[in-house]
């Protein structure tokens, strides 16, 4: 409990530098400023700060990274708010009633109110990474081979499952497609290349740096490029700093909001926009004013963003304790983790005790940050909103080019990056998810090396895979996904449950 | 409409995913399984890719029943769009795959952000714009684009530049 404390103290302390402080101020700001501009997402953003910061010391670069995150996600609710458009997809509940508080005059209301429940999801969610991140990885220093693989096939699962917006079965392509990306490239286990059709760059497999910023930043360029630009509305902003009533008005909102997101950022690759649907719902079904939802209600706005929000502390528990991403920009900082010589998975709070604490310290402080940016420079963001795209999409994709290439030099993981752009983009304008397709990519190693892994412990036999007791509830749970994901067995399941419980409707 | 489209285009993927399975399945199979080295048969490199491709296959299979009766192509978008698509695509891979590696990096940067800027907001803007004030904007931005991408990734992070 003590040395816990003791570890936290050291955790936020660290950073209490000027340095420090300097890399928070810039990289939140930054952040705060791509999550603002729609097309520009919190992936997007952490992924090319990765390519600027590998030279830093690897405490500093996290920091900024972790800052960018922070602040993208933050940053989303300002064109949510003033233009009816989602600056990164976590922010897409913000809209509804973001937009309609903005169309009455009371939009520096309505990103002050923002900002506080953003700040206040994402305290939820650091308690939640200070106090369950040690428990985890604890629990998960029993898991074997056998609980690895379903792990990485529940990560996979559930994330094709709650972010395909079509049908489940094109986030499980998209799935499917992002781990056989990841079979490219030399095996874990008999150092054996697969699929390198003799291109000796392919040997290493594909990294997951261009690949990202191909899916996120150049089929993003595309996408916003072909679609019709938004015009910014609110031009004068009335007060911002909301009252403490009433902020404290929505205080169960606010926990309930930070609980959910929180969770939701635990289930891997089930990212921040989920997050904010979840809590979303959640606040409607519970409200006495559920009929104001969608019209400029001010606790359906607080419940967007302390969902959203709460997701970057949640997706990091099983990013540090697993090694698993919680959401796509977390599988970025997960690369980058080990870009920078951080070991995470089940060993870190033996290896490296005080890291868990360090990330708490560094979220913090991006908390603090984006509540000082939030409520001081709502004018100056406004008039970001205006730079037309025309002029900064050009800019974008310079550093999308030049990004992958500056930490290999070599022009290989720029084709990489254009390769998952124009792919990227082709699956997304038919409606594919892109969190599983990331996920895939991340979690093909360790899926592949921990099914052959577990067979050739077992010597051969499959029964552990489904008879030890944490394989067999992350099996039974994934083969429920799948069933439940069927058509004519979710109707079924369906109308069995109102045949039982006749009074309840389907909310 | 769009359903249809999405339908049609529905089943193409799935011709596409179904050829992509049986290719991943079949190079799977061919995949050397190290007998020589005496390695477990369980642990054969070809096993999970294998495993993935007959996923794959199934996944299409299911997908183009879904589509099943999808009509004729329709057109999605007008052509301004698909205009304003191609040409960003084109513009960037000829910058990506082209320019970079035949221009100094600045000048190719630059060269690309003139032309970006100026096409998008003179023939292919949605609002009609003084072009003269556009190309002196772009030339700036390209000029300030060029310079400072090459000098922080050259000098400060002592990058190579391609």
């Amino acid at each position: 409990m003590f040395e816990g404390l003791e570890l936290l103290g050291r955790g936020v302390g660290h950073f209490l530098t000027p340095i420090s402080i300097f890399n928070v101020a810039w990289a939140t700001l930054l952040g705060i400023v791509i999550g603002a501009l729609p097309g520009l997402t919190a992936t997007l953003g952490v992924a090319l700060l990765v390519t600027l910061t590998y030279k830093m010391a690897p405490d500093q670069a996290i920091l900024t990274l972790v800052c960018m995150y922070v602040g993208a996600i933050y940053g989303g609710s300002r064109s949510a708010i003033l233009l009816n458009i989602p600056g990164t997809p976590a922010s897409a509940a913000t809209t509804l009633d973001g937009y309609p508080l903005a169309l009455r005059g009371q939009a520096g209301y309505a990103m002050g109110i923002a900002t506080t429940s953003s700040a206040l999801g994402t305290m939820v969610g650091i308690v939640c990474l200070a106090i369950f991140a040690p428990l985890l990885a604890e629990l998960a220093l029993d898991f074997g081979s056998y609980e690895f693989f379903w792990l990485a096939v529940f990560g996979v699962v559930i994330s094709g499952q709650l972010t395909a917006t079509d049908t489940p079965l094109k986030g499980y392509i998209a799935g499917i497609l992002g781990l056989l990306a990841a079979m490219v490239g030399m095996e874990g286990i008999h150092a054996h290349q697969r699929f390198t059709f003799g291109i000796h760059q392919l040997g290493g497999g594909i990294d997951i740096i261009p690949a990202m910023v191909g899916a996120f930043g150049f089929a993003e360029i595309l996408t916003v490029m072909k679609n019709r630009s938004a015009v910014v509305i609110g031009s004068s902003i009335d007060r911002v700093v909301p009252r403490v009533a009433d902020v404290l008005k929505y205080w169960r909102t606010i926990i309930r909001s930070g609980v959910i997101g929180t969770f939701v950022g635990i289930i891997p690759g089930v990212g921040e926009d989920i997050g904010a649907w979840a809590s979303y719902a959640a606040a409607r079904r519970a409200s006495r004013e559920r009929e104001q939802f969608g019209k400029g209600s001010v606790e359906g706005l607080t419940a967007a963003e302390t969902g959203n929000s709460a997701v970057v502390p949640g997706a990091l528990i099983p990013a540090l304790t697993l090694a698993i991403p919680g959401s796509a920009p977390a599988a970025v900082l997960l690369a980058a983790l080990f870009i920078h010589g951080v070991r995470p998975g089940p060993m870190i709070m033996l290896e490296n005790p005080g890291f868990v604490y360090e990330m708490v310290g560094m979220l913090l402080l991006a908390t603090i940050a984006i509540t000082v940016y939030g409520l001081s420079l709502t004018r100056v963001l406004v008039k970001v909103l205006r730079i037309p795209r025309e002029r900064l999409m050009p800019v974008v994709f310079v550093l999308c080019v030049i990004g992958p290439y500056a930490i290999t030099q070599r022009m290989f993981d720029v084709y990489v990056m254009l390769f998952f752009g124009i792919v990227g983009f082709i699956l997304r304008e038919m409606k594919y998810p892109m969190a599983p397709l990331v996920l895939g990519i991340i979690l093909g190693d360790l899926l592949d090396t921990n099914l052959r892994r577990g067979l050739v412990v077992s010597d051969g036999d499959p029964s552990p895979f489904f008879t030890r007791p944490i394989s067999l509830l992350l099996f039974s749970v994934t083969a429920l996904t799948i069933i439940l994901s069927i058509p004519a067995v979710k109707n079924g399941a369906r109308r069995a449950f109102h045949h039982l419980l006749p009074g309840r409707s389907a909310g | 409409m769009e359903s249809r489209g999405m339908a049609r285009a529905d089943l193409i993927t799935a011709a596409v995913l179904i050829a992509l399975g049986v290719a991943v399945v079949y190079g799977s199979w061919t995949m050397p399984r190290l007998e020589m080295r005496g390695i477990h048969p369980s642990s054969v490199p070809g096993l999970v890719p294998g495993v993935l491709g007959a996923l794959l296959v199934v996944c299409g299979v299911l997908l183009g029943a879904r589509s099943r009766g999808a009509g004729p192509a329709e057109r999605s978008g007008g052509s301004n769009e698909l205009w304003r698509l191609g040409v960003t695509t084109a513009i960037g891979l000829v910058y990506a795959l082209g320019l970079v590696g035949w221009l100094p990096f600045w000048l190719a940067t630059a060269v690309f952000v003139f032309v970006f800027v100026v096409v998008f907001e003179g023939p292919l803007g949605e609002t009609k714009t003084d072009l003269r004030r556009s190309a002196v904007v772009a030339l700036m931005l390209a000029v300030i684009t060029g310079g400072a991408v090459s000098y922080i990734f050259q000098e400060l992070f002592l990058v190579r530049l391609p």
